[in-house]
């Protein structure tokens, strides 16, 4: 691998490049999925191939090829110059935020490699958790459990020389129930396959698929005959499933700083945030903390450097609601004049690296669930997201859940369907006046964060626990 | 290799029923952001993916690696695969062998654009933004699509594809306009960044309006969104057969507004067209809707064994790695109507909303085919039967049965609508529309202000 990238780098400069970087990535998958009982794909896929990306004459290029030669290297770098150089002329020159170079590897530490866990045991376990959904009006019952491995090698013409192994996998279940015209989905842990983490098979055992199944199917169906969720302006308290994906749309993607600068304007959309707010916007209440971390452990978005090689650090990017921090790339943070990027992914080696989330928590507060709803005189408390939906901006949101339930006089009441809240990002934020603590703080991590022209799919994770809101409006629907 | 090489140069280390499936792909994209190239990306890439059958065991496997070695071990792991899985009495079998149709869709100039071409045909859109700073891409691709299997099916096809996107924003206005085609030739992305630029310059000063119903039209652009978005759940047979579908149980009723018929074409060259699907069963037109009486869903071989009407495949296989879906429609043609032009369909409105392009949709009640999203670039109030005052983007929530149940016309011209975000493989597909206007649209909530 490093000859081919040293290879790459040498013909991209040779040709002109005044800055080059070569990633080779090689990319295993399965993923093995039931449905009412039957395998419905058992899957095992590979890709591999090098990416060469450069600047020349202060314009980017970037070019790849699967071949794994010193022919497809070079020919992937001289593409990548004349893509460059077809862009260059009357280009603003491309500025990096300077950064040691780097020789290091890494490998996410695993106590069971899920590639050595059997697929008759992936199959069995979700044989298992399928059947442990079977029941009255339930119509579908799916489980899924997947696995990845992806090894990369950076060199930059810097003199950084990064590999890494990361290693992650995931699992989750999910039935769907049907009754009078009325249907309804309940998942585990998480909606929009599963959860995964950073870690070997020990977090998929942990999981516990078929012990849950059973809640999973019962929930399905009772949600068939609940009451409509009732519209109004009422304090909402969110699990931590749902906080991580308020978390993920409206402060994620605001902050990345390529969306403020609007390089992603046609297609992922822009940003409400300016970079001059940085250090004077309020983006929430004092509660709000949030910080951007690829150092957690178990994380999707974790990684000892970035695709640009940048050292992986844990930086705040809300504090007591103050914005004090974005997402960036080296040409982001040099153009913003401050930090030297870090949040630069890419989606395997035929694409060109982005400003991605790392894992971005919203930090414990203090007490329980109970504790939450104790002070909630009218409410609902809702769980697990179904439907997400947030402008070019990330300002106005509509978000659905699977489920949620009345909350009166401080205690959970009846079961309620088709709950969903809107909001204005900064507006809703202010709203928040309590957090969980620690030990109701979980890591969510989902695989399906889109971006990009041609798209790019990340895997990132969010730290989260329930949350209170106050005066939000419940309950839009057409 | 070209793709029916490598899919036979797979099937050769396969020992017993197989099926390979490979994908050549030879793109670039051009993008660009405040009307500078900042992110040109160039792909050589073929993959194949082969699927292995032991008696009614299945196993797939992918791989990039075309080379003996590393089709050996893709064998290897599918045949593991296969080992493992247990026996499946509902698997359809491989398709047999059959002549696909012949189609267009493929252009040796198109398929020759090289990054110099590329970038020039993006610097022609920024060139035609003017004042206004463009964002967006100009992309072109050759892919070559095969399937073998040990059935003796073999089929290809050459495909090509290419889209210029645009678009114009400021700090107070935005616009959006695209073209695609199968030939590049076709597609002129100058005049696509002037007409992004003309609307941005209109959305200045965007102001507010109350939520409620309202009536509106819908370009052909955000039209197909919403079309594409609701199609996932309500036009394939597995949403049917898992009663998701809006369609379940209201086949042969009349669901929407005698105005619209809906097929699913991929013979129609004006579309981007494809012979058959990812099982090799060959292209078939499908009615959906027909003057507003649901008609029927799009099947691949598995749902179509699971039917109990005795359906067949219509040649709508997704590729492996999105078989969970189902079939899907991957070629929508909404057939036109008598309005010329959407200044008329403002008219038929006459108090109104005038919508270019949707953004981040979301299925909020898949049942019920109610989505939602944002209003994006291009969002306009209509008084008296014309376009007015320009509006901020709003958030819409609405049930597309409902939307489509009193139409008050459709444009007499039509069209494509590019539908794939180029995700995974290249495999380009769109939405072939008129622009709508309708009785009830409904807004719940409004967001920011046109522009960057």
């Amino acid at each position: 691998m490093r000859d081919l990238c040293a290879a790459a780098v040498d013909a991209a400069t040779g040709a002109g490049a005044e800055y080059a970087d070569a990633r080779v990535v090689a990319k295993r998958n399965q993923f093995v999925a039931t449905k009412n009982g039957r395998v419905e794909r058992l899957a095992d896929s590979e890709s591999e191939g090098i990416g060469v990306r450069v600047l020349v004459n202060g314009a980017w290029g970037f070019a790849c090829d699967r071949r794994l030669s010193s022919e497809g290297a070079r020919e992937a770098a001289l593409r990548a110059c004349t893509f460059a150089r077809a862009a260059a002329g009357r280009h603003s020159s491309r500025q990096l935020a300077p950064v040691a170079s780097a020789s290091a590897t890494h490998r996410t530490a695993v106590e069971r490699d899920p590639f050595e866990v059997s697929l008759d045991e992936k199959v069995a376990e979700c044989l298992a958790a399928d059947e442990g959904m079977n029941g009255p009006d339930i119509v579908v019952r799916q489980a899924m459990v997947r696995a990845q491995r992806e090894h990369k090698l950076l060199l930059t013409s810097e003199g950084t020389e990064v590999e890494q192994e990361l290693i992650e996998c995931g699992a989750g279940i999910e039935c769907a129930a049907a009754r009078d015209g009325v249907f309804q989905m309940r998942s585990y842990p998480s909606a929009h396959v599963g959860s995964s983490s950073q870690m070997g098979w020990e977090y998929v055992d942990g999981l516990d698929l078929s012990g849950e199944a059973p809640r999973v199917a019962e929930q399905a169906a009772a949600l068939v005959r609940a009451d409509v969720c009732p519209s109004g302006v009422m304090t909402v308290v969110l699990d931590g499933d749902q906080v991580a994906l308020q978390v993920h749309e409206s402060v994620g993607h605001p902050t990345e700083l390529d969306r403020v600068y609007g390089s992603e304007a046609s297609y992922a959309g822009t940003s409400f945030l300016k970079a001059d707010d940085l250090g004077s916007m309020q983006y929430g209440s004092d509660l709000m903390n949030i910080t951007a971390d690829p150092t957690t452990v178990g994380g999707l978005g974790s990684f000892a450097f970035d695709d640009e090689g940048v050292l992986a650090e844990r930086t705040a990017v809300v504090e007591g609601g103050l914005l004090t921090g974005f997402l960036t790339s080296r040409e982001t943070a040099a153009r913003i004049g401050a930090g030297n990027g870090g949040s630069m992914r890419a989606d395997g080696w035929n694409r060109m690296p982005l400003v991605r989330m790392t894992n971005l928590h919203l930090e414990p507060g203090s007490g329980t669930l109970d504790d939450l709803l104790a002070d909630v005189n009218d409410g609902v408390y809702m769980e697990t997201n179904r439907s997400w939906s947030i402008d070019d901006k990330r300002l106005n949101f509509q978000f659905g859940t699977q489920i949620a339930w009345e909350i009166k006089a401080g205690k959970l009441g009846r079961m309620l369907r088709d709950a969903t809240y809107t909001g204005i990002t900064p507006k809703f934020w202010g709203t928040l006046d309590a957090v969980a603590g620690r030990d109701s703080w979980r890591l969510y991590g989902l695989t399906n964060c889109g971006k990009g022209q041609p798209g790019q799919s990340a895997h990132v994770s969010h730290g989260a626990a329930p949350a209170r809101f106050r005066d939000v409006q419940v309950g839009v629907r057409s | 290799m070209n793709a029916i090489e490598v899919a036979n140069a797979a099937l050769e280390v396969v020992n017993g029923e197989a099926e390979a499936v490979a994908h050549v792909e030879h793109s670039g994209l051009a993008r660009f952001a405040g009307s500078e190239v900042h992110q040109p990306t160039l792909i050589e890439n073929a993959m194949v993916t082969l699927r292995v059958v032991q008696d009614t065991r299945v196993g797939v496997a992918t791989t990039n690696k075309i080379d003996a070695d590393g089709l050996a071990e893709v064998a290897e792991r599918a045949h593991a695969a296969a080992r493992s899985a247990p026996p499946d009495d509902g698997f359809p079998g491989l398709a047999p062998p059959m002549d696909p149709p012949k189609v267009e869709g493929f252009d040796e100039d198109t398929a020759r654009l090289g990054p110099e071409e590329q970038a020039k045909l993006a610097d022609a859109a920024i060139d035609a933004g003017g004042d206004v700073p463009v964002y967006g891409f100009f992309t072109s691709a050759m892919s070559d699509l095969a399937v073998a299997s040990t059935t003796g099916l073999s089929v290809q096809q050459r495909m090509t594809d290419a889209t210029a996107l645009v678009v114009a924003a400021d700090e107070s206005g935005s616009g959006y306009a695209e073209q695609t085609a199968w030939r590049a030739g076709g597609i002129d992305p100058a005049l696509v960044a002037e007409e992004a630029a003309e609307k941005a310059r209109r959305t200045r000063g965007g102001g507010k309006i109350e939520p409620g119903v309202y009536r509106a039209v819908l370009e052909p652009y955000a039209f197909a969104d919403l079309l594409d978005y609701f199609s996932h759940d309500s036009f394939g047979a597995l949403g049917l057969l898992e009663e998701r579908s809006y369609f379940a149980g209201r086949l042969d009723e009349k669901v929407f507004d005698e105005k619209i018929s809906i097929n699913d074409d991929a013979l129609d060259p004006r579309g981007l067209p494809k012979s058959f699907d990812f099982e090799g069963t060959p292209k078939q037109r499908v009615e959906l809707v027909e003057h507003g009486v649901a008609r029927g869903v799009v099947w691949d071989r598995t749902t179509a064994a699971q039917s109990k009407n005795g359906a067949q495949s219509t040649g709508h296989a997704p590729p492996a790695e999105l078989r969970d879906w189902g079939p899907l429609p991957s070629a929508l043609s909404v057939s036109p109507g008598d309005v010329e032009s959407v200044e008329e369909l403002a008219q038929l409105v006459g108090d109104g909303l005038y919508i270019t392009r949707l953004h981040y949709l979301g299925v909020v009640h898949p049942r019920e085919g109610v989505i939602t999203g944002m209003t994006r670039d291009g969002t306009f109030r209509i008084r008296d039967g014309k376009i007015a005052e320009p509006l901020v983007n709003l958030r819409f929530t609405v049930a597309v049965p409902d939307f489509l149940r009193d139409v008050l016309g459709l444009t007499s011209g039509a069209a494509l609508v590019n539908s794939q975000n180029f995700y995974g493989e290249r495999y380009p597909y769109g939405v072939l529309t008129p622009a709508i206007a309708a009785e009830r649209f409904a807004v719940t909530g409004v967001g920011s202000k046109p522009g960057i």
